[in-house]
């Protein structure tokens, strides 16, 4: 196929997939008193930054962003440090039955998360830390660990091993290696990994509709289904304002850091 | 470590030497995942077997939940909007997704003409949900699209069965055609360039070109991407959830929403159970078919 036609199929399913946001921003920049659902094509006028003001406020979105923030950081960055230990005791430390504690690890990955949702919520209830922050990033960062390691493993497999032999000859301990040497030769996979585990925790709904129900707890994405439920009627406008806030940071984040996702998804695949 | 190690130690002994301190740095991952993936896997496998509603204590029935699951129609029309979903995911974003990829590849300006693709992919199911809720509900911005060239009787999307689930995976494709384009140009970019220009030389373009020289080249990556979209598709939940709440009277339930509702809107722990490791069995076999797949073309190209 020639090149302009190439280019302009692309240019006319782009303009396509762009409708769905062009709709979404001008109807959540439109004011809930000029809003009706008869007219979604055309803007009206621009409240996008009072609707959002409004969504923060209702059903405790504000609260969800400081809550949602803290699981996106906390527990990726934990899992990183665990899943980067794991794939040192295996590659460098040469961990006897490595490959057999490597797929111990990341059998936890394999299985749907629907198996672990109900024995979590009953053993949270027992043990009280349903509706907690704290449980919360516990779950966030378990079901991270098994991609992390995977990752980490893959990518400590490509460092030669006489770096490990070399540092020993130092008389560096093993702790010190793992911290000064091979951490920060891995930061490139440490940050792709963390900014998929980032973005799937953001964007996570199920464990959050499971495991928590207070304003100051359930993640961001938990909170806008029960906005959009109650308040997707009246107020159509401050909720896709809502959409809109809750959707933009891990799309920005997408965007700039493509190359680490390609590289995050790669490097999981391989 | 002992003074007089070097790094020519055998290897047996070395690997004595570091044990503890190996094990010490695999223990938090594996005890993390034992204790927070295996056991709660281990618990949901044998609720499944018990009749249990969160109060009191389970009481073992064999496989009651199983035979009371296979019997109910809700169950069966689950299956088969989750197959609906499996296939409609296969189709239309992988498909789309490689289409994209041969339009951009090697074309000036791809990246550009790549983006508006990839805007969606980071979007949540529930924002997916809350923008296309938005789109298709009734006299909804499609309808107002399509009332302009006149067509006044259009479809309920979102309430007539099957037809909620075809725009639901329309929808996800929305959000996941980028994502498989841009692993199926990093496919295309990693072939090599010599047999693409003998191709070439021998007068192959277009379909030609792709049938004997593209396709069995991204073969390996084309397995990747089918398991990917299988597994995710089995689980599907958010945009449902978002869109339909499985309803109109559980018309576009997948089997991740009835094992929801069974769980913690009836508090059937048991029956919700069993529905889990069934849709558990069913993504494990998916991902041995898919990984078993992977390695066989691996090894064939």
């Amino acid at each position: 196929m020639s090149r302009a036609i190439r280019t302009t199929v692309l240019i006319v399913l782009g303009l396509i997939w762009l409708l769905p946001v062009y709709l979404l921003v001008i109807n959540a920049a439109k004011s809930p008193l000029t809003f009706t659902t008869a007219e979604s094509w055309r803007p009206t006028d621009f409240s996008l930054f009072a609707n959002i003001g409004e969504a923060m406020r209702l059903s405790g979105l504000a609260d969800s962003v400081v809550s949602t923030l803290i699981y996106a950081i906390v527990s990726p960055a934990i899992a990183v440090a665990v899943g980067a230990a794991a794939g040192f005791a295996i590659v460098a430390l040469k961990l006897r039955h490595g490959f057999a504690w490597f797929v111990a690890i990341f059998g936890g990955t394999v299985f749907p998360i629907q198996m672990i949702l109900l024995p979590m919520f009953d053993a949270y209830s027992r043990v009280g830390i349903f509706d907690s922050k704290l449980g919360m990033v516990i779950v966030y960062t378990a079901i991270s660990i098994p991609f992390s390691a995977f990752v980490m493993r893959n990518f400590f497999t490509g460092i030669a091993h006489n770096v490990f032999e070399a540092s020993v000859l130092d008389g560096a301990s093993t702790w010190r290696i793992f911290y000064r040497v091979y951490l920060p030769m891995a930061s490139s996979a440490l940050v792709a990994v963390f900014i998929l585990q980032a973005t799937f925790i953001w964007n996570d709904f199920l464990l959050g509709l499971v495991l928590s129900q207070s304003d100051t707890v359930r993640p961001i994405v938990t909170t806008l289904a029960g906005m959009q439920s109650t308040y997707g009627g009246a107020q159509m406008s401050v909720v896709l304002a809502g959409g809109l806030l809750v959707s933009l940071p891990t799309v920005i984040l997408f965007l700039f850091t493509q190359k680490f996702f390609a590289r995050g998804l790669a490097l999981g695949q391989y | 470590m002992t003074s007089d190690k070097t790094p020519t130690v055998p290897y047996r002994r070395e690997k004595d030497q570091y044990r503890w301190s190996a094990l010490g740095f695999i223990a938090p991952g594996v005890l993390l995942v034992a204790v927070l993936l295996y056991l709660p896997l281990l618990w949901t496998t044998f609720i499944s077997l018990t009749d249990y509603n969160g109060l009191g204590d389970p009481e073992f029935i064999g496989f009651d939940n199983y035979a009371e699951m296979l019997d109910d129609p809700q169950f069966l029309s689950s299956v088969l909007n989750t197959l609906l979903w499996v296939g409609g995911t296969l189709l239309v974003p992988v498909g789309i997704g490689l289409g994209v990829a041969l339009l951009t590849w090697n074309l000036k300006g791809g990246i550009w003409l790549r983006l508006p693709f990839l805007i969606p992919y980071a979007v949540s199911g529930i924002g997916v949900g809350v923008i296309w809720s938005f789109i298709l509900g009734s006299g909804g911005a499609l309808d107002q699209a399509l009332g302009a060239f006149g067509v006044a009787d259009t479809p309920r999307w979102l309430v007539d069965a099957p037809l909620n689930t075809v725009v639901m995976i329309l929808a996800t494709a929305w959000q996941g055609v980028g994502v498989n384009a841009l692993l199926f140009t990093i496919g295309l970019q990693s072939i090599p360039r010599e047999p693409l220009e003998a191709a070439k030389m021998d007068g192959a373009n277009g379909f030609r070109l792709f049938r004997s020289i593209l396709w069995p080249m991204l073969r390996p990556l084309t397995a990747v991407v089918v398991g990917l979209s299988i597994v995710a598709s089995l689980k599907t939940f958010d945009i449902v959830q978002g869109m339909t709440k499985g309803g109109p009277g559980g018309a576009s339930e997948t089997l991740a929403l009835t094992m929801y509702k069974e769980t913690f809107v009836n508090s059937d722990y048991g029956l919700g159970s069993a529905i889990a490791v069934f849709l558990t069995v069913v993504t494990l076999v998916a991902s041995i078919l898919y990984l078993r797949q992977q390695l066989s073309s691996k090894n064939g190209v």
